[in-house]
């Protein structure tokens, strides 16, 4: 369904000679080309969303931002132009849409869009719901935790139990539960950082 | 109270709502990235629902219906250029300022297209008129000094028009005139303000009327 550029974006024109006067000018369209603002919304539309999703973890928020980018982005859009050229325009939007994002909702930036390695995403045939390297750098963070600290953040965040719950599950009281997912998440960043240094 | 509100946001994630704003603190943003990754693992949520790309998709078709023929075209960026607005986006991260998408506007001759510079934070908005008709855009850049830069095109509109600055708290933080014939004008200034502040920009003629606003992004 969804098709990635094989070959550089290329647009061919086929012009009549000058002398052809006012006959009409034939435009062959590269595949890699999209024509029409439908094509860019159904080609990009789950691969924006995934993105935000990663980025904020919320459905409402990652709706609303990627709703926020296609306004923003298909109003001065004029086609044909590449798909390269599009996605990298719809890129560099949803940046500035999750900067604004972020600077509204907390005054600094907490995620935001690499324009390399998410451009990558975008380009890619397979992967749909796997937007960068977010899955597998949580799966590694949560690997490197101690056992109950893994335990509660496995319990809230992947099996979405509430609070309560997870106390229960753990044999522990709501308020232990409470400060355990507390140090859990601390060492979990301080773990994501070491991993990225 | 920064906990309370850390916990808070952090518990709507848990639970897949929308978390409420607050002020966060610096050595917070290592434990909200954490907590948004861990939620991101959780198996399909990070497939759209189909209600809201239906949806979705009837709103920008209503909205494309409304609209004259578009007149910005994607501009071909080398890398070099896409890692400049990118520097400017992170930038804008720290300061507060979004760096807006980049475009150059082609209009029919002979209309003037007014160059963004770059480099630097940027922040764009497209003047549309109560019928959703494009009618210009306006470009803010912070430098030493700011500047505002904006071309008015697309009306057979003959005067003075003001333009004015407004604020987030919805204070009218600058304004300027620019005269416009058949419909086009150019204006640029320097101003003060910082430019992360900027929310909107109005072009309002003398006797009042609102002719067309913008939204920074």
């Amino acid at each position: 369904m969804f098709s990635a550029p094989q070959t550089s974006p290329k647009v061919f024109s086929a012009r009549p000679p000058a002398s052809g006067g006012d006959a009409a000018c034939l435009r062959v369209l590269s595949p890699d080309v999209y024509t029409d603002w439908e094509s860019v919304y159904r080609d990009n539309i789950r691969r924006l969303y995934g993105l935000m999703y990663a980025r904020v973890g919320n459905r409402p928020d990652a709706e609303d931002l990627t709703s926020e980018v296609f306004r923003t982005a298909l109003r001065p859009l004029r086609l044909p132009s590449s798909k390269g050229e599009v996605r990298s325009y719809l890129l560099l939007t949803a940046k500035t849409v999750l900067a604004s994002h972020w600077r509204r909702r907390l005054g600094l930036s907490v995620t935001s869009i690499d324009e390399e390695s998410d451009l990558a995403y975008f380009n890619e045939t397979s992967g749909l719901d796997q937007p960068s390297d977010a899955p597998n750098r949580a799966g590694r963070i949560l690997a490197a935790l101690p056992d109950r600290y893994r335990r509660i953040l496995e319990l809230r965040f992947l099996e979405t139990c509430t609070i309560k719950e997870a106390a229960h599950t753990m044999n522990i009281s709501i308020n232990n539960a409470k400060v355990l997912q507390h140090r859990a998440l601390r060492m979990a960043a301080k773990v994501a950082l070491e991993m990225e240094s | 109270m920064s906990n309370r509100r850390l916990t808070a946001f952090i518990d709507a994630l848990v639970i897949g709502r929308r978390p409420r704003r607050f002020l966060a603190k610096a050595e917070d943003v290592e434990v909200l990235r954490t907590a948004i990754a861990l939620r991101a693992e959780r198996p399909g949520d990070a497939i759209p629902d189909e209600q809201f790309v239906s949806d979705l998709y009837e709103k920008l078709a209503d909205g494309a219906r409304s609209l004259p023929a578009p007149n910005i075209r994607v501009m071909k960026m080398r890398r070099s250029r896409v890692a400049l607005v990118g520097v400017a986006a992170s930038a804008a991260l720290v300061g507060g300022t979004a760096a807006a998408t980049e475009a150059i506007v082609r209009t029919p001759a002979p209309a003037t297209a007014i160059r963004a510079p770059f480099g630097t934070t940027l922040r764009t908005g497209t003047f549309v008129t109560a019928h959703s008709r494009v009618m210009g855009q306006i470009v803010a850049y912070r430098g030493r000094p700011s500047w505002i830069f904006m071309n008015v095109d697309g009306s057979n509109y003959t005067g003075r028009i003001v333009c004015e600055l407004q604020s987030e708290d919805g204070s009218t933080v600058a304004v300027g005139h620019l005269s416009v014939h058949r419909g086009m004008g150019q204006f640029s200034r320097t101003i003060k303000e910082d430019i992360s502040r900027l929310r909107s920009a109005k072009l309002i003629t003398p006797r009042g009327q609102v002719v067309a606003s913008a939204t920074f992004i």
